[in-house]
């Protein structure tokens, strides 16, 4: 096991320098000049040729990537061009938005998925199976920010229960807090909910065709233990898989909604550090959002062995 | 132990009678839909930074006011008997956020740090006329100019002259201090900006709101549904042509619709074929149909434009009538220059600005019928800046141009028009050096002429200023003459 971890601890250092210099790479070669971004077209070409000169973006590419792997290493990832503000207390100060919200809707994916999905193989091919199916299918077709939206004008716009967007913080208490991510954690668990469900349907389909589960039954398990004991355990594998991919995606889908909601989440740290090229900010949260997936799918291979006692990592 | 009781009961219903009630506190929650790129304004030119910024939190010696008119603003009036040496009075008891007074000393250190290269301040070459700043003492200040310059005081109006105490330079970009009616007091990046009553403003009995929280609703639909559901009270930015017409009819809501300085344009490459001959480029103003763009484009809201210079500045002409839609004239002049049949071109725009998609697509329908074909092609703002309006590498683009007092890119052969005209290059250079207002206008007018005639681009409309608010609000401006990101809320107020 130790081999094992100090394998993935290797695999992990090399992903975020891999990442860390693709990144650095495809952000300056992409067309747009954050100096020219920061001045405007109400400047002048000569004063954005100044300030590229003074933000260092003049020099060859390696030596920019060397000095800010240097630094990085060393815990510093430099200071924001739109913001003047560390780049590390920059994404830290948006943890507070983008962690609840990923959690709770991962959270709301997994209550509601896995007993619909459940629901759905039990009923194979019966009425309950197929309103599960067009209600996930309907998940899948709706995209986030539209949910978004319609949500919005449900809930703040006509029924007034929940603010329109914006978030509260922690520090009035945890209910403000929740109740502003709550529109945007459904709008953004949605679409992974749906697919959940079909996942969870299909893995625990397979296991109830297996023999074991038969067995089980003739020999007079009650439902209950054949379906929480030999189904769903062994069924787990495959939906803990996806569950796991689906983490990463619930991050990348934070970006639109966090707009949508006006969420000063990492998302929205990202998409409007991408717009002004603001480099260092971009590579950061690059950076983080890697390492949060990389540390996703360990956990996920971890977990297999708790759900599996076969699987050994030697 | 039963009078003691008494007498707390007595005190008690007493104390309210004692402290004088406290007025309601006056708060205000606006939507934006920009968070800007820093709030120095020594820094960027950027209309988001001026919407915080700029007469909010720091001012400058002169003002543009809500009419467009110079008023003195820190310095309570000025005088020149040459046009080259402006002396500034300034006004006494004029205290920064820090509560220092401000002194000629700060104005000094304030446009020396501009002229100087290290600063890199984004408009230095309008400073660069300036040859001495003398401190006569405390509260007078005299510029002596290099030679005389017509748009001196409009410089000492623009936002980057703005005053700010020298304590202060190092967090100008966070956390920036001046002279204005709010201080800033907290910038919760990627979400809000807060700012507070400056209970010294040199206005007695302004500002009227206690706090003001500008929250970044980036999203048309979400700021719409935010001010819907009360969450906002005003809209400063954020909303579309196509949402005024529903709010105008909802009672909870007041819609102000006002004149901007932004010209919204569409330029061809002067110096690209086959737009660098000016038959083609007169013949594609003939071709559009302006009233009809601003009807499909912009829900009939703006002022069709037929010249550069906007109509709330003292010297606009109004040419819209002076190329009108004519599209067989178009075909004639297209003909003329060895195009009988037309041409395919392609237009560059930043779906960033909304307008700039939906006007290509009307303008794309009109020129196809004098067999102008336009491929649009949709490009990320920061390409933009660097592809367009950088290196000139485009053939027809759309776009806004906010600035007040713009006309002198026309004279920059180097601009992204690539217009090159030596005769309105002279008349610009005289325009430059000429005081005189009748004279000057007379310029202005000859100026104006001459663009029409070149038609190095399209001049489409004024974009609308379009802001809503919940009803009782009061004291917005309803123009924005001093450019068309200024949110000035010194004097707004909630109706009693």
């Amino acid at each position: 096991m130790r081999r094992y971890i100090l394998r993935r601890v290797a695999a992990f250092v090399a992903t975020l320098f891999f990442v860390s210099a693709l990144v650095f790479v495809v952000v300056r070669v992409l067309p747009g000049d954050p100096a020219l971004l920061i001045i405007g077209a109400e400047g002048s070409p000569e004063a954005a040729a100044r300030l590229r000169e003074a933000l260092g973006l003049n020099r060859p590419i390696l030596v920019q990537y060397v000095e800010w792997l240097t630094r990085a290493l060393r815990g510093d990832l430099g200071v924001s061009l739109q913001y003047d503000v560390p780049v590390g207390r920059l994404i830290v100060s948006r943890l507070p938005v983008t962690l609840p919200l990923t959690v709770m809707a991962a959270v709301l994916m997994a209550v509601t998925a896995l007993p619909l999905g459940l629901y759905a193989a039990r009923r194979h091919r019966r009425a309950g199976d197929y309103l599960a199916m067009v209600v996930s299918q309907i998940g899948i077709a709706i995209p986030g920010f539209w949910a978004g939206l319609l949500l919005i004008l449900l809930f703040s716009v006509h029924l007034g229960w929940v603010q329109s967007g914006g978030f509260a913080g922690w520090s009035s208490g945890l209910w403000p807090g929740v109740r502003s991510l709550l529109l945007p954690a459904i709008a953004l668990g949605l679409f992974q909910t749906a697919v959940l469900v079909r996942a969870t349907r299909s893995s625990v389909l397979d296991v109830l065709r297996e023999d074991y589960v038969r067995t089980a039954r003739a020999k007079g398990v009650n439902e209950l233990s054949v379906i929480a004991k030999h189904t769903l355990r062994n069924a787990m594998i495959p939906i803990v898989t996806v569950a796991g991919l689906q983490l990463g995606q619930l991050m990348a889908g934070a970006i639109i909604l966090e707009s949508v909601f006006a969420l000063p989440g990492i998302g929205r740290l990202a998409l409007g550090a991408i717009t002004a090229r603001d480099l260092p900010v971009v590579q950061g949260v690059t950076l983080f959002v890697a390492s949060t997936i990389v540390l996703i799918n360990f956990a996920v291979d971890l977990l297999y062995v708790v759900l599996d006692p076969r699987i050994r990592y030697e | 132990m039963r009078h003691l009781a008494k007498l707390l009961l007595v005190a008690l219903t007493l104390i309210p009678l004692a402290a004088p009630a406290a007025a309601p506190a006056q708060n205000l929650v606006l939507q934006g839909a920009t968070e800007p790129p820093g709030l120095d304004l020594t820094a960027t030119p950027a209309s988001a930074t001026a919407t915080v910024v700029f007469y909010n939190v720091q001012e400058a010696l002169v003002k543009v006011d809500r009419h467009g008119k110079l008023v003195p603003w820190l310095a309570e009036r000025w005088n020149t008997s040459d046009n080259k040496n402006y002396t500034f009075f300034l006004k006494r008891g004029v205290r920064f956020h820090n509560g220092r007074e401000m002194r000629a000393a700060d104005v000094k250190f304030v446009f020396d740090r501009a002229l100087n290269p290290e600063t890199k301040h984004p408009a230095v070459k309008q400073y660069e006329v300036i040859g001495d700043i003398i401190v006569k003492d405390d509260y007078t200040i005299t510029f002596a100019l290099k030679s005389t310059s017509a748009n001196f005081l409009w410089t000492m109006a623009r936002q980057g002259s703005v005053i700010y105490p020298r304590e202060a330079v190092e967090t100008l970009k966070s956390e920036p201090i001046g002279t204005g009616p709010y201080k800033l007091n907290e910038w919760v990046r990627g979400d809000r900006i807060v700012l507070v009553k400056n209970g010294d403003y040199h206005v007695k009995g302004l500002p009227k709101i206690d706090r003001v929280t500008l929250r970044f609703i980036p999203d048309a639909n979400a700021a719409l549904a935010a001010l819907k559901a009360g969450d906002v009270d005003a809209s400063m930015f954020g909303l579309g042509p196509e949402h005024i017409p529903d709010l105008q009819k909802d009672s909870r809501f007041q819609v102000i619709v006002g004149e901007t300085t932004n010209d919204v344009i569409m330029a061809m490459n002067n110096s690209k074929k086959p737009f660098s001959d000016v038959r083609v480029r007169r013949a594609i103003t003939h071709g559009i149909n302006k009233p009809d763009v601003v009807k499909g484009a912009m829900f009939g809201l703006g002022r069709v434009l037929g010249t550069n210079v906007d109509p709330l500045n003292p010297y606009f002409v109004d040419m819209s009538g002076a190329m009108p839609y004519d599209p067989a004239k178009a075909k004639k002049l297209l003909a003329e220059a060895g195009y009988p049949n037309g041409f395919e071109t392609v237009l560059k725009v930043a779906p960033q600005y909304y307008y700039t998609v939906r006007t290509g697509e009307v303008l794309a329908d009109q020129l196809q019928k004098i067999g102008v074909k336009i491929k649009i092609e949709q490009i990320e703002w920061g390409q933009w800046l660097s592809r367009v309006w950088k290196d000139a590498d485009y053939d027809l683009t759309i776009i806004g141009h906010a600035e007040a007092w713009d006309i002198a890119n026309y004279a920059n052969a180097k601009y992204y028009f690539r217009y090159d005209s030596a005769e309105f290059q002279k008349l610009f250079q005289e325009s430059e050096v000429t005081v005189d207002d009748k004279a000057r206008r007379e310029l202005y007018v000859k100026m104006q002429k001459k663009l029409v005639e070149d038609a190095p681009v399209v001049w489409l409309y004024i974009h609308p200023r379009l802001a809503v608010t919940k009803k009782g609000l009061q004291g917005l401006w309803k123009d924005l003459p001093a450019g068309a990101g200024v949110m000035d809320l010194s004097e707004v107020a909630w109706a009693k």
